[in-house]
Order: structure tokens, then sequence, then C-alpha cells
């Protein structure tokens, strides 16, 4: 909590001045367990929450050889068009008649992705660059079920998002 | 050269066998365990950053790999093969087949099968970041915190670039010897201070890891090879040892030097060192106690007188002459009692010197004798004087040697003496001429009638002191027949009591006189 009030302090709207960068991984770990509690409650709902729709959502592939030979752009692209597609699709699903447990989740998951990108501000990670048109957006794979968006979600969260802030050069300045 | 070809050949085969199994203790370790704890048919874990999955042979089967086939796909792609090889593990029957899938995909769902004879034996479908089974942190290093009760406990993590911040230690210590232990969980840090110990106390430590569940999860770790640790002691046993531990290395660099000041009482401390002083305020006690100091620097005029020859034994007696005479050179300019003749050295072994060495040899013979006896003093009241002095004159031992020697005699002492002062001699001397001269005598010998002219005092010096008693006249009359040395101390003070000393001074002579043990 007193982590989550620092970054509540830091990204109140109106605040002109540039954010301390967020470098504990305290912080997303939160998020991360918030987006476990999301997918577990998604994996128990089962039926009830099986609607029959196609979402859009990011690869949550790493290979850490070809991780590693990315450069701080390109791993900063990666995650910020995933995170937009997440936000999207976790979105449309706040118009949706679903449970009131879920519906947490669901605002919980949209919040902490918003709380995300707060943080990546304060590490100087390029901002989200929607691909001009005629060019080739980052693959994106198609999901069909409440229940696997949320694994996405996670799995996004735990892996290429964690990846790049755990190695933000700002967080590495000075240690050789 | 065939031969030598041949055995290179062996070493280098050796060699690969034994890196080979170095190696790979971890990994088979790993595999055992998960062989013991994990249900599922297809068993995986991730090393380093790729997956193995492996699953038991099956029974009536004949270790047969190649029947066996093991597929994974993910993201919907193409399914793709896994080359299969066999593990046969130590200290079991058990043969595994496994497969090490190159590239491992992280952070998306995979779906791995075997297959056997083109049918689906096992199948499952896991995150591969959620199986890591990492090697014990390294380094463990186990240090008292110098406070009490604490012990600090370092280690390494594991080698892995992404996951170091993402691991929980266990640290587990116990007595030595003790079945009862505690646990400790860390997070990510690599240190940790053990609090609420028992002092004075010896403890293992172990450590494991693993991740910490968010990011990434996986299996406990092996723990690490226990170290041992010591706690300090607890603050006054610590005092109290380091004080002894400090006294001791006092007492070793600074020993404490003898000080004889308690043999004379209020020197020091009334009389500012002033010794006449000393000496004028307490002349009458002074005589019935032992006076020290005086062999070097203030000999006395007394002599020892022997009456035994010492002639058998003249060599071994004169090296400690002569080493007697290089103390005595140094005190002639002090010593005006005339000591620089000195005697023929008696032939048999009956010299101070050796009976000093004989005593240290057999220091039994000192209580066995019954014989020495501190207090006990001689004076020679030498009837024949003038011819036997001269002959005696001869005859001068170094009264520098540590004279050691303690005896006593039977004899009967024709003096009346009622105390052990040179003075009261002098004053109870009866016939004859009283001779400052002290014998040294020994139990086993008797000294010869002189003849009721002569009296003796047993005089015992022991190089620092020198107690002057009276000798009773049975002892006296026990004397054995020896030749006998005179011994001059050049004494002033009894140079100042006995007026006769001075004939003996002048003539410097000096005895020594011992029975042979």
């Amino acid at each position: 909590m007193q982590l989550l009030c620092i970054l509540c302090i830091w990204t109140r709207p109106g605040l002109s001045s540039p954010l301390r960068p967020i470098c504990d991984l305290r912080v997303l770990n939160h998020f991360i367990k918030e987006a476990w509690d999301a997918e577990a409650a998604m994996r128990a709902c089962q039926d009830a929450c099986n609607i029959a729709t196609n979402f859009t959502a990011p690869l949550t592939r790493v290979d850490f050889d070809d991780w590693e030979a990315m450069n701080i752009e390109e791993q900063a692209q990666e995650v910020q068009s995933g995170l937009h597609v997440l936000n999207e699709a976790i979105s449309s699903l706040q118009a949706s008649n679903q449970t009131d447990v879920l519906q947490s989740h669901i605002d919980a998951s949209i919040s902490n992705i918003a709380s995300i990108r707060q943080v990546l501000r304060s590490l100087s990670i390029p901002e989200y660059v929607p691909p001009t048109s005629g060019g080739e957006d980052k693959e994106m794979q198609k999901v069909s079920s409440i229940s696997e968006l949320f694994q996405v979600h996670i799995n996004f969260l735990r892996g290429k998002v964690h990846l790049l802030l755990a190695n933000a050069p700002v967080c590495h300045q000075g240690v050789s | 050269m065939t031969k030598m070809r041949s055995d290179r050949l062996k070493i280098v085969f050796m060699l690969c066998l034994a890196f080979i199994t170095i190696g790979g203790q971890h990994f088979e370790s790993k595999v055992a365990q998960l062989l013991r704890d994990e249900t599922e048919d297809i068993k995986c874990f991730v090393e380093v950053k790729d997956l193995t999955c492996f699953w038991e042979e099956e029974e009536e089967r004949n270790n047969l790999h190649d029947q066996y086939t093991f597929t994974y796909s993910y993201e919907n792609k193409n399914k793709m093969a896994c080359v299969v090889s066999s593990l046969s593990l130590l200290g079991s029957n058990k043969t595994v087949f496994f497969c090490k899938l190159p590239k491992t995909p992280f952070f998306t769902p995979l779906d791995v099968q075997v297959f056997r004879d083109g049918r689906v034996l096992y199948s499952r479908s896991l995150n591969a970041e959620n199986f890591w089974f990492l090697d014990p942190p390294r380094n463990l290093t186990v240090m008292t915190s110098g406070k009490e009760g604490q012990l600090n406990v370092s280690w390494l993590p594991p080698l892995l670039k992404y996951i170091d911040d993402s691991l929980i230690y266990e640290v587990r210590y116990a007595v030595e010897g003790s079945n009862m232990g505690k646990v400790e969980v860390i997070k990510v840090s690599t240190m940790l201070v053990l609090l609420g110990l028992q002092p004075y106390t010896r403890y293992k430590v172990w450590v494991r890891v693993k991740p910490d569940g968010v990011a990434y999860k996986g299996y406990w770790s092996a723990w690490t090879e226990p170290v041992l640790g010591v706690t300090q002691p607890s603050g006054t046993c610590f005092l109290m040892l380091l004080e002894t531990k400090n006294l001791f290395l006092l007492k070793k660099l600074w020993p404490d030097i003898p000080s004889p000041e308690h043999k004379f009482p209020g020197l020091f401390t009334i009389y500012k060192g002033d010794f006449k002083e000393w000496m004028s305020q307490n002349n009458g006690s002074m005589w019935g106690r032992s006076v020290h100091v005086y062999t070097e620097e203030l000999p006395s005029p007394l002599e020892v007188l022997s009456e035994v020859s010492l002639t058998s034994h003249g060599t071994s007696q004169r090296e400690e002459r002569q080493a007697v005479e290089e103390d005595k050179e140094k005190e002639s300019e002090r010593s005006d009692s005339g000591l620089t003749d000195r005697w023929q050295e008696p032939p048999e072994a009956y010299c101070l010197v050796e009976q000093l060495r004989a005593l240290q040899e057999n220091p039994e013979s000192l209580s066995q004798s019954l014989l020495l006896q501190s207090h006990d003093t001689y004076v020679t009241l030498n009837q024949n004087s003038q011819g036997d002095d001269e002959r005696q004159v001869d005859d001068v031992f170094e009264e520098t040697l540590p004279l050691q020697m303690l005896f006593t005699t039977a004899g009967r002492m024709s003096l009346n003496t009622s105390h052990s002062d040179l003075g009261s001699l002098q004053q109870s001397s009866g016939s004859g001429r009283l001779s400052s001269q002290s014998s040294f005598e020994y139990p086993n010998h008797t000294w010869p009638p002189k003849g009721p002219g002569y009296a003796y005092m047993a005089v015992a010096d022991s190089g620092v002191s020198m107690d002057y008693s009276p000798m009773s006249s049975s002892r006296i009359a026990a004397l054995g027949r020896h030749r006998m040395y005179t011994n001059d101390y050049k004494n002033e003070i009894f140079l100042h009591k006995w007026p006769l000393s001075g004939q003996h001074t002048q003539s410097g002579s000096e005895s020594c006189m011992g029975p042979g043990w």
C-alpha cells in the first residue's frame, strides 16, 4: 500500500514535474499478484465467463537470448504495444454483464495497466507509437475466452514487462 | 609408442568421464528428487535457460529409447520433435528418458507429449518459467558478528541474469549435533544476521534457494553443505577470558622480576634504600636472619674448610673453577680479602661444584641425606693454625659460586653459642684461635677430630642468602675425616663483627669440603 501511495502521489493529474524513476520491482510485483488473482478467478469461472468473441492479445513468449539481442527501443515498443492491446481487450469486458467479483478484477486490471504505463514513463521508456498506415504492427494472437485473456494478461506482465522494468537503463546507471 | 598413445587415450577418457560425472551430479540429483516428489508422468525442470523433461522407463521394456518420441508446441504452432536420451541413475536401478528443449519458450503455455509406437504415452501443458530448479547457493560463509548471540551468514546467488531479483532463500541453523533447528526466510538479499543464539556455541548453517513465485516459480534447491560458526562468549565470560589471556601475555612479555624486598622489611619503604641507615636500625636482629646479596658485592670473610681430597675430579672441577675465576676477577677490585691465592684443586669429588652438580642431578639426596640444613654453621678453631692455614690457604674456593649445598653434621661444638651469630662465636671462643672460617660438610663423612680446640659452624650459603646457626656439639663429633676448604667471604659486615677475619681474608683461603655422595 505504501508503494501504491508513492505511485499515486507521483502520478496524480496535473503534476507537471517529471516523475522520479520507480525502480522498485515490488510495485510491478504487486500488479502481477493482482493479475494472478484475476486469472485464477477467471479460470474458475469457466462456463459463465465464456464469451463468444475473439480478443486480440499480445504474444507473451520470451526467448532470453532473443530478448537480450534487442535494444531498449525494440523492447519498449514490444511492451508498450502489448499493454495497449491488453488494455483495449480487457476494457471491452467492462460493458459485458459480469458478476461483481469478476467486474472488480476487470476494473483492477485496467487500473493496473495504467499504473504500469506511469511506471514506464518514470523510467523514460518510450511511449507506444501506433503503426502508421501501411506499417506492420507487432505480432498478436487471438484468444476466445476471458480465462485465456487473463492468462495472457498475467504472462505478459510476468515476462516482457518484468524484464523491461528489471533492466531499465535508468535504474542501472552507475552500476558496471 | 603405441602403448604410450593408448595410455594417453585412457587418461583422456578417464578425465572426460570424470568431468561428465562431476558436471552431471546436480542434474542427476534433481532428476532423482523429482522422481520422488513429482507426481506428473512427464517431469520437467529448468536449470539455466533450457527446459528438461523426463519420464521413467516403463516396466517390461528393455531400455530401448529409440521407441520413444517427444514433441512440444506453443502458440498454436506446429509440433516440434526433441531428441530423446536415457540416463541410468546411480544408487538405484531406475532408468529415465529425457529431452532438453532447445531455445525454450518462456511465459507462454507449452504442450509436451511422449509417444511410443505412434501412440501418445504421456502429455502435459506447462509454462517453463514455473519450473525453475536452481543449484544451491554458492560460497556460504558464517562469521561471528562481534556481538553476543549473533552470527553473520552470507552467500552468493545462483549464476542467472534475469532471475536474481526474484529469489527467496531459506537459512537453516542448528546447534552442532542437535536435531532441532530453525529456519529463516529472506527475500532477494544474500546475507542474514542470526539473532538470539546461545553464546559460545557451535552452529551449523545451511541455505537453499527458489524463485519467489511472483514472476518466476520453481522447486527448492538442494541445501548447501553445512558451514560451522561459533558465537562469541557471553559478556562476562568473554571479559574474563580476555583478561586471563591478557594477564597471561603480560606475564610472558614482562615477567615479574624477583625482588628481595621482603627480606629487608622497611629498607625501601621506610629508609628509601639507605642500607646503612637500615642496618643501623636493624643491628641486633640482622644476625638471626638470612643475609642476602653479599656474595657478589660484599664477599664474606668466612672460610670454608674441608679435609677432603678431590684429586679424582680435577678436570671438571678445573673447568668450573675457571668459570669461577672469571667472576672472581670481576670482584677483585672490590675485594680486599686477598682472594688471589687459590687452592690446588683437590683430587676427589668433594669440591662444592661437584656437590652442587650432584645435588642438582639428584635432588632427592637433599631430603634423603638428613643432613643438609640451612641453619647449620661451622667455624673452625684451628689449634695448629699457622701451618694448616698456609696449606689451606692454597685451597681457595671461589666464594661466588652458587653455594646451594646445604648440609648438617653431627658434632660437638666447643663453643657456647646460643645463636647463629658470628659475633657471639667470637665472644664465646675458647682456646685456640678462632678462625673466620666456615666449612661445608657432608654427611657421609665426619670431620676428623681436631681436638677440643676445634669448633665448627656449618655455613649454608645458597648463593643469595647465608644462614648462620650454631652447630650442636654432637654433630661436631660426627664430622668425618676430610680435608677442609676454606672459603673467604668478603663481607665487610663480618669483617666488622669478627676481628679475626682479617687474618683469613688476607690469606685469601677458600675451601670446599664435601663427601662423595
